[in-house]
């Protein structure tokens, strides 16, 4: 491209003005560095450096520069906190020391408002250190992180996260519904128990026989403790031991059924606050570009390095790790062409197979729930027979058939989705996450079938017993207390799953590490390998045991207690496994890939947790022999007679939110914000673009301004004196 | 090659320090017993200095990949002195706010030194991330290309410091990644 340069500083136009970037050539470094935009950023960061380089020297520090700071300082005294200036320690003194004497020409008010603000952070960092010595298994999180990396470390900081979620469900359940019946039963206050006699009910749905036999057998016990059933059942460990209808203290009645509803709804609440507080924490981040993010380059190579990897071996993977990343990322980006490319009859092609593979796993997953529903209801009819009668491996085979079998569907439909994904042809990171996302819901829909099975038995009435079944609302010979029955079956669930999870880690995991390391001569021992720490899977399994504490803790207000123990114990056995058996996989999670991953799929299992217990608390009648709510129809009927109870102005008060007449215009208003805002976001999206597009222009009229500069520079200097 | 004088370090050193950076206490007397172990035999005072190569070689940064140009940053005149040393702890304590650990992140990825992290400074950063001999220039060229059309908004192939605070703010590894914790104690 020509350009013709001309005696002092009026150009021309040069003929050709091609508008290929590439015609300019990048502009020396010196210039750039003395735009006045540049100089003013280097201001805002402080800069003082002085160092002798020939070539390509930062910003060197001049007389009127130090003016310029204290300048800046007058200007914007105290604005931000000493650390945050980019100076070393000696510069931060001297500065400290200039803000102070400026303070002094202050007025006394605002010296004692500066002082007091300083003095309350002060406070409140105090603070922050002394919490953060109380948080949990700080130190073995910390050398988790620096041995294995930031992957490893969310799974366990996400595990220390639902032991204090449990602990926290517990705390309240405890304070609402176990405290007041514990200071009653050993005689701290001066409390009695309520019991309200019951109304125009038949006497024969309150039958609830309770079996006591004479001699107990060790291994009935044994059975007893794994099952719930026998001296359990009547313990406060299930529902079936709140018989009581309020308790009363000296000056109030505590109204007990209200208090056991408000803590479900309570702990549910909070378990969504706070899922949802902890998942908008890592997402601090305006989601303004496109939804490539967390694969986002810039992410991978100026953030790619986990700096406090001190860990020899460890920094060699995180190397090989990265390698691996970058590498697939590109492939995936080839991938992602290639499918843009797909000529129309191929597409149809694939469309047609995906389709048949998509029905073979619906058909996958309904084979799994209809086992499921044959198990359970083999379990609960068999169940009834006499425990003398049965052996003792049977009995024990039966009671946990439902839990067998979906501790067996979880291992084998991960392997088929695995196998049919290959012949979907997606990209390689859309495959994993399609078949995390089968088998999350996999995992999670299980329990649901289970739950919606024993729903279905109980509210089913066959021909022999249809009398009383019409009577009561449910399946009275049967389920005499049928909330007490399903807390039951979900503490088989979680014994079980607890103890399948340490039968893994013991009887898998460390003979394959001892196989590995000692017989590692053999050619098969070679291929399999050593044990990789899953994230997925395991993930999976504690959201699983989450999920069906979730819907128990209802049924069985101490399970919450159990599921903390539980999770303390997995976390040190998975430690443990982790740190002797397992070798780091070449495959590194991102921690914000992670973390969002973790939350998504627990706050999957919190929704279909609520499914099956709003369907149990509002259609299913409650049970009048055991219970709380053996005075209502329903669980949920207490809230409208509580709120009979109020006074007529708050009653109508309450009936006019819940009514049509509010509903309605309310759901309108809040699409209308909905669609306000899905508007706006829009508008912000395109006023970005064309912004962006501004800057690259008025970046490429810089560059040919200085790029004429430059020649009329030259030009000048080659002209003789 | 011995200990130097057990130095005590005084209270109002510490109050200062405290307030001046963004240790805790516990991590600055850590970083204090760190210094002492590496200094060399003599006095200790407030001049004592260490080498660049002591402080690569601590547990901390003997792995990183970027330790020259760690050391290059906080180092004054090729050495480091304690209130250095405290310095970059500061930068990498967790502490640290967003905007110090972006200023300090953008100097040590600025490999020439011009202000600008520009392709050359790119591909340096991905031959020490890769850490491995045979990396195609197909490969490098990629990277940077992906690099360069995420985050340069006035297309000039450089990053300068607005642009690259834009891309940190919104990378979400950053801050979990540009930590340190463990100095040696």
């Amino acid at each position: 491209c020509n350009s013709s340069g001309v005696n002092g500083f009026s150009f021309s136009y040069p003929e050709n003005l091609s508008l290929d970037s590439s015609c300019f050539l990048s502009p020396p470094v010196n210039f750039l560095q003395e735009l006045p935009s540049y100089r003013s950023i280097a201001r805002k960061r402080t800069i003082i450096l002085s160092r002798d380089k020939p070539s390509g020297t930062l910003l060197k520090p001049t007389d009127s520069y130090s003016s310029q700071l204290e300048g800046d300082i007058a200007e914007n005294l105290n604005s931000q906190s000493i650390r945050k200036y980019a100076l070393n320690i000696s510069e931060k003194r001297r500065l400290r020391d200039i803000q102070e004497t400026q303070m002094k020409y202050l007025s006394e008010w605002d010296q004692w408002k500066r002082y007091s603000s300083k003095s309350w952070k002060r406070f409140l960092e105090k603070a922050r250190e002394m919490t953060t010595h109380l948080e949990l298994w700080r130190k073995d999180i910390r050398s988790i992180e620096g041995k294995f990396g930031t992957g490893i470390q969310s799974y366990f900081s996400f595990l220390r996260f639902l032991v204090l979620l449990n602990l926290v469900i517990f705390m309240i359940i405890f304070m609402l519904v176990l405290l007041p019946i514990l200071l009653t039963k050993y005689k701290i206050t001066n409390s009695t128990f309520v019991f309200i006699p019951f109304k125009d009910m038949d006497v024969q749905c309150t039958l609830y026989p309770v079996s006591s036999s004479g001699l107990i057998y060790f291994y009935s016990y044994i059975i007893d403790l794994l099952s719930g059933t026998g001296f359990l059942e009547e313990t406060s460990l299930f529902y079936g031991h709140y018989t009581i209808d309020g308790v009363k203290f000296q000056n109030f009645t505590y109204d007990l059924p209200l208090a056991y509803l408000v803590s479900t709804i309570a702990y549910l609440t909070l378990s969504l606050l706070w899922i949802v507080k902890r998942s908008v924490e890592g997402f601090k981040i305006n989601l303004i570009r496109s939804e490539e993010h967390f694969q986002s380059y810039c992410n991978k190579i100026f953030a790619g390095w986990d700096f406090c990897i001190t860990n020899r071996s460890m920094a060699d993977l995180k190397h090989s790790s990265l390698r691996y990343e970058l590498r697939a990322d590109l492939e995936e980006e080839r991938i992602r062409q290639k499918i843009a490319e797909r000529t129309s009859e191929e597409t149809l092609r694939i469309y047609s197979l995906r389709l048949f593979l998509n029905c073979v796993v619906l058909a996958v997953l309904a084979a799994c729930f209809y086992a499921i529903y044959i198990a359970t209801v083999f379990s609960q009819e068999h169940m009834k027979k006499e425990i003398s009668k049965m052996v003792f491996g049977e009995n024990l085979l039966i009671l946990y058939l439902p839990s067998i079998v979906i501790t067996l569907a979880n291992f084998i439909t991960p392997i088929i989705f695995t196998k049919i994904i290959h012949y979907e042809d997606y990209s390689p990171g859309f495959e994993i996450r399609l078949t995390i996302l089968r088998c999350v819901f996999v995992r999670l829909a299980t329990i649901c079938v289970l739950v919606f099975t024993l729903g279905s038995k109980i509210t089913s009435c066959n021909n022999k017993d249809d009398d009383l079944c019409e009577l009561c609302g449910y399946n009275q010979k049967l389920y005499p207390c049928w909330e007490t029955q399903v807390g039951q079956e979900m503490y088989k669930l979680m014994i079980f799953d607890f103890i399948i999870i340490l039968a893994v880690t013991l009887f898998v995991d460390f003979p394959r590490k001892l196989l590995v390391t000692y017989c590692s001569s053999w050619k098969l021992i070679q291929c399999w390998g050593q044990q990789e720490f899953a994230i997925p899977d395991n993930v999976l399994g504690i959201v699983y045991g989450q999920t069906i504490c979730w819907i128990g803790a209802f049924f069985s207000p101490l399970l919450p207690a159990i599921a903390t123990l539980k999770f303390i114990i997995i976390f040190y056995v998975k430690e443990l496994s982790l740190l002797y058996t397992c070798r780091p996989s070449p495959r590194q999670f991102r921690a914000s890939n992670s973390n969002f991953f973790f939350l998504l799929v627990l706050l999957i299992g919190l929704c279909l947790a609520i499914i099956p217990l709003t369907i149990s608390m509002s259609r299913i009648p409650s049970s009048k022999a055991c219970g709380p709510f053996t005075n209502f129809n329903t669980t949920w009927e207490v809230i409208p007679k509580t709120v009979s109870t109020f006074p007529s102005s708050l009653q109508s008060l309450v009936h006019g939110i819940t009514s049509e007449a509010f509903a309605v215009p309310f759901f309108m208003i809040i699409c209308l914000i909905m669609f306000y805002f899905i508007a706006l976001a829009g508008a912000h999206k395109r006023v970005v673009d064309q912004l962006r597009e501004q800057l690259s222009l008025e970046s490429r009229d810089k560059r040919y301004l200085i790029q004429k500069l430059t020649e009329a520079q030259r030009d000048v200097q080659s002209q003789p004196a | 090659m011995g200990q130097c004088l057990r130095y005590q370090m005084q209270w109002e050193d510490l109050e200062e320090y405290q307030a001046l950076t963004f240790l805790t206490r516990n991590e600055i007397l850590c970083i204090h017993d760190t210094f002492l172990k590496l200094c060399p035999t003599g006095k200790y005072d407030k001049e004592t200095t260490l080498t660049m190569e002591q402080v690569s070689s601590l547990p901390a940064l003997r792995v990183n990949p970027f330790r020259d140009r760690i050391c290059r940053v906080f180092s004054h005149n090729n050495v480091f002195s304690f209130e250095d040393v405290l310095s970059m702890a500061s930068v990498f304590s967790e502490q640290a706010c967003p905007s110090l650990k972006i200023e300090y992140a953008f100097r040590i990825y600025d490999f020439n030194e011009n202000g600008f992290i520009d392709e050359e400074d790119l591909q340096k950063i991905v031959l020490r991330l890769l850490n491995s001999d045979d990396v195609s220039e197909d490969l490098l060229m990629d990277l940077t290309h992906h690099v360069l059309s995420e985050s340069d908004l006035d297309n000039d192939n450089m990053l300068s410091f607005s642009e690259f605070e834009h891309a940190m703010a919104k990378s979400p590894d950053f801050m979990n990644s540009f930590r340190i914790h463990f100095w040696g104690c």
